[in-house]
């Protein structure tokens, strides 16, 4: 396979009014294309008394763009057997469209249309606040989301992106106007710090073409700046939500962590892989469901943004049970951090996340979720090659040190949340 | 434009002289080979006493046997870099493991081993009791499955398709060890399997794999008719629920046909008009999930116009009479009734009127579309000749998918007025007591 051919190697274009054009090949007997635009659009960006901002304005540009309403730009869709999916960060916002490889060019129009010419429709407003009222009180509701919420609550202070949802509440919410919400994408649907990501079986220089056509005239070229808080040390403390009536108690452990760039992110990776994010052969899943029995799911997570990141441990389990999984879990924990991980189980994590490279090129739309993180991230064109002689590279007690600065289980907060009382 | 119809790779397919029925289908480009074993056993095959042994068998599988260890079967995939599951439905149970091509000995090791030679130990059964209960504690979480749960046993009162794949929470407590060797004894094996290939590997060289592999099993696994009918529904069935939530959320369910049944394509039509799914024939990322659908005619009727949040109907066809289902999450201060007289009053309209030629000809261009892109990825692949496979052969996709587009805006109105009948229909409500639940 040659390079220009090799969906791991993506290719940076030439920057359309600021707006960096990035390339990928389709894998190899793919039908289908994949576009993304990301840019500066997340809630971090909202105002404090106007939370909400950001998700609204993002699930609005689903709603309609250009000439075409929500019914007439579905329809479009899907004649075209495309789809289009907006999604909401701390950090960014992004829109994918997705479709058939032949017809990448009109669909990247299409695109353009979603990011660029909004209808911001009163009818379509007023349904996007009645779904993120009953959002907002889901989130309360069930034990999973109330255990995030808590967790994050507890780890940031006002005013930093990563303590909320970015769903607001009722009250930020009702004074969100459609002229705010325009303001809003002007100025953060920008091109400046944004990249389009296109995975299509087309060169570049096809691609510059098409992305200058259509994505030309940005009404900001300027990246509004985002700075996060400060973040203070949390003391470790556990904090318990009853929810009465639930099945089941959701235990989440985590706290504040680094950002993609950080020059221990690999070796962090590699941690939380051993840790709960390799499914079946992590260590919270093999002691606490394999060996104990004690729960069905059990995982760890790593979340690097731009600028700042954290790491959580997930569990559910039984209102009888809870009692045991939380020191398993804190063990496993102290483990991770106390010993160095031995060499045969890093290496077979190491190759089992190596191996797995193939099974992201897949599809289209697999293949493209590795472009869109690499090119976020302004990483190297051939990172992705490089990523498996990165992660060789790692020795245990890189890992250990990383867990040390990245997962700092001495200041970890915990939190249950569901039914805790025994039945 | 794109081209449309089904796309599907040229599959070579047998069946070994012990019944098991191989597909394989080579992709020549994929770096990925996929490997499924559906077994033709599902919660059908239940009976009170032992509902959620498809599921509880089917975590055993991963538990291990006289060569594979306890966890080997995990380790032996993921070290290669490859990633496994499984799930049961009602009428089938499906294991799926895809790895980088070059490892393709290392799944059909395994699922050749754990096809008869699953050791399901008293112990290992008395750990994972704990669990699939923690695993059904989850879904409890969540009014959905309350809902959808009390909807089963409410229409139906003899079929075994009356309880939930997970089974019911009496039955995971007191399941023993050997009533579950005892079902896996009787429906696993190559007689009651499909083996799936697909992605990149030698067709002729896999071919032989699979016969040295296979062949040698004994001809185990019963294909069971359940012979339990559901009489006719005779009235309306209500039930309420309440309990922690948010917005109060209802279920309605109509007694609807079997696979086999000659109005199955409309009712797929029926079920894409009225929640905008086109599930078998979607484009791509319905693999991901669902999203909005503003040209379907409940989110038109009730999300559009405030009454609803969310609002879907589900129909799949299956091997024995089912349900066609609506659900609808309730918008802040829209009580139930409201909503539910705006379900009612899409479903006559349809009934009435049947859909528009517009409807008809957007329904058919986006079974055409998806129909050309179902078969990106190996893992896809597999997932879907599997599927039409153990539902019958896989030119039920090719017959459904002419009957799709033949089908008549007249025969989706007639199949509306046969489903949509008041007594044959049940209704769970739920009544959330608390928005947030906090004590």
């Amino acid at each position: 396979m040659s390079e220009r051919n090799d969906p791991l190697r993506i290719e940076y274009g030439r920057e359309v009014d600021g707006l960096t054009i990035v390339r990928q090949s389709a894998p190899a007997g793919a039908a289908s294309f994949s576009a993304t635009y990301v840019g500066p659009g997340g809630w971090g960006f909202d105002l404090p008394q106007e939370a909400g901002t950001a998700r609204v304005v993002n699930q609005l540009l689903t709603s309609g763009a250009g000439r075409l309403n929500r019914v007439a730009l579905a329809r479009r869709l899907d004649s075209a057997g495309a789809t289009l999916t907006a999604e909401c960060a701390p950090e960014s916002a992004e829109v994918t469209i997705w479709g058939p490889a032949a017809d990448w060019r009109k669909l990247l129009g299409l695109l353009s249309d979603v990011v660029l010419r909004p209808r911001f429709e009163t009818v379509d407003l007023d349904r996007v606040l009645r779904q993120l009222a009953e959002r907002q009180l889901r989130e309360i509701a069930q034990p999973g989301s109330r255990a995030d919420r808590e967790l994050f609550r507890a780890a940031y202070p006002d005013g930093h992106p990563y303590r909320t949802s970015g769903l607001g509440d009722r009250r930020s919410v009702s004074r969100l106007t459609t002229e705010k919400l325009r303001r809003f994408h002007q100025r953060h649907y920008t091109s400046g710090e944004a990249v389009l990501v296109v995975t299509a079986p087309a060169r570049l220089p096809a691609v510059e073409i098409a992305a200058t056509k259509w994505f030309s005239g940005f009404p900001e070229t300027r990246a509004p700046a985002l700075r996060l808080p400060t973040v203070r040390a949390s003391a470790p403390r556990t904090i318990r939500v009853e929810l009465k009536g639930r099945a089941q108690v959701e235990i989440r452990i985590g706290g504040d962590s680094i950002p993609r760039s950080d020059p221990e992110y690999a070796a962090a990776f590699l941690a939380n892989e051993v840790l709960g994010g390799r499914g079946q052969l992590s260590r919270l899943f093999q002691r606490v469901r394999e060996q104990g029995g004690l729960v069905y799911h059990a995982s760890s997570d790593l979340e690097a943004m731009r600028l700042g990141g954290y790491w959580t441990v997930a569990a559910g389990t039984g209102p009888d049970r809870w009692p045991k999984v939380v020191p398993l879990l804190t063990e496993e924990l102290d483990r991770l951090g106390d010993r160095n991980v031995p060499a045969p189980e890093l290496d077979m994590i190491r190759e089992s996340v190596i191996g797995e490279m193939p099974l992201a090129l897949e599809s289209t739309s697999d293949a493209h979720e590795l472009a869109v993180e690499v090119a976020y991230h302004r990483l190297p064109g051939d990172y992705l090659a490089r990523w498996p002689g990165l992660l060789r590279a790692i020795r245990p007690k890189d890992v250990r040190n990383a867990v040390e600065r990245t997962m700092d289980r001495r200041r970890a907060l915990t939190v249950l949340a569901g039914p805790l009382a025994r039945p | 434009m794109a081209r449309s119809g089904v796309r599907r790779p040229k599959v070579r397919s047998f069946t070994l002289s012990n019944g098991l029925r191989v597909l394989l289908a080579p992709q020549a480009s994929s770096p990925t080979v996929s490997v499924w074993v559906w077994y033709r056993v599902g919660s059908k095959n239940e009976w009170p006493g032992i509902t959620g042994a498809s599921h509880w068998v089917e975590h055993m599988l991963f538990e291990g046997s006289p060569r594979y260890g306890k966890g080997e079967i995990d380790r032996a995939i993921q070290k290669v870099g490859g990633e496994l599951n499984a799930f049961t439905d009602t009428d089938f149970t499906a294991y799926f493991t895809t790895v980088p091509r070059d490892h393709l000995a290392v799944p059909l090791d395994i699922e050749a081993d754990r096809m008869t030679r699953a050791s399901i130990t008293d112990g290992e059964v008395a750990r994972e009791r704990t669990v699939i209960h923690s695993e059904r504690e989850g879904a409890e979480n969540w009014p959905e499955f309350r809902v959808e749960e009390e909807l089963l046993q409410l229409a139906f009162r003899v079929h075994p398709y009356r309880w939930d794949a997970l089974g019911r929470r009496r039955d995971i407590e007191q399941m023993s060890a050997e009533q579950l060797r005892a079902y896996y004894r009787r429906f696993y094996g190559p007689k009651n399997a499909v083996l799936v290939i697909a992605g990149g590997f030698d067709p002729a060289r896999t071919e032989a794999e699979v016969r040295r592999r296979f062949s040698k099993l004994p001809d185990w696994g019963e294909g069971v008719e359940v012979l339990d009918v559901e009489p006719p529904a005779a009235g309306e069935r209500r039930s309420t629920l309440t309990g922690p939530g948010t917005t109060p959320y209802i279920q309605i369910g109509w007694r609807s046909p079997a696979l086999t049944d000659p109005a199955t394509p409309a009712t797929m039509i029926l079920d894409t008009i009225l929640g905008g799914e086109s599930r078998l024939f979607s484009a791509g990322m319905g693999w991901r999930g669902r999203h909005e659908h503003p040209t379907a005619r409940l989110y038109r009727a009730l999300v559009d116009k405030g009454l609803a949040v969310r609002a879907s109907s589900e129909w799949s066809p299956r091997a024995y009479p089912s349900l066609f289902s609506i659900q609808a999450q309730a918008a802040a201060g829209v009580s139930l009734d409201r909503l539910e007289r705006g379900i009612q009053s899409v479903v006559d309209r349809l009934a009435r009127d049947g859909p528009s030629a517009r409807e008809m000809s957007d329904v058919a261009v986006r079974i055409e579309r998806g129909a050309s892109l179902s078969y990106e990825g190996a893992t896809r692949t597999g997932f879907r000749l599997g599927y039409f496979a153990t539902l019958r052969s896989i030119s039920l996709e090719d017959e459904l998918y002419r009957a799709l587009l033949r089908v008549s805006s007249r025969a989706v109105r007639d199949q509306a007025r046969a489903i949509f009948r008041p007594e044959a229909r049940a209704v769970v409500r739920y009544e959330p007591t608390g928005a947030a639940g906090d004590e």
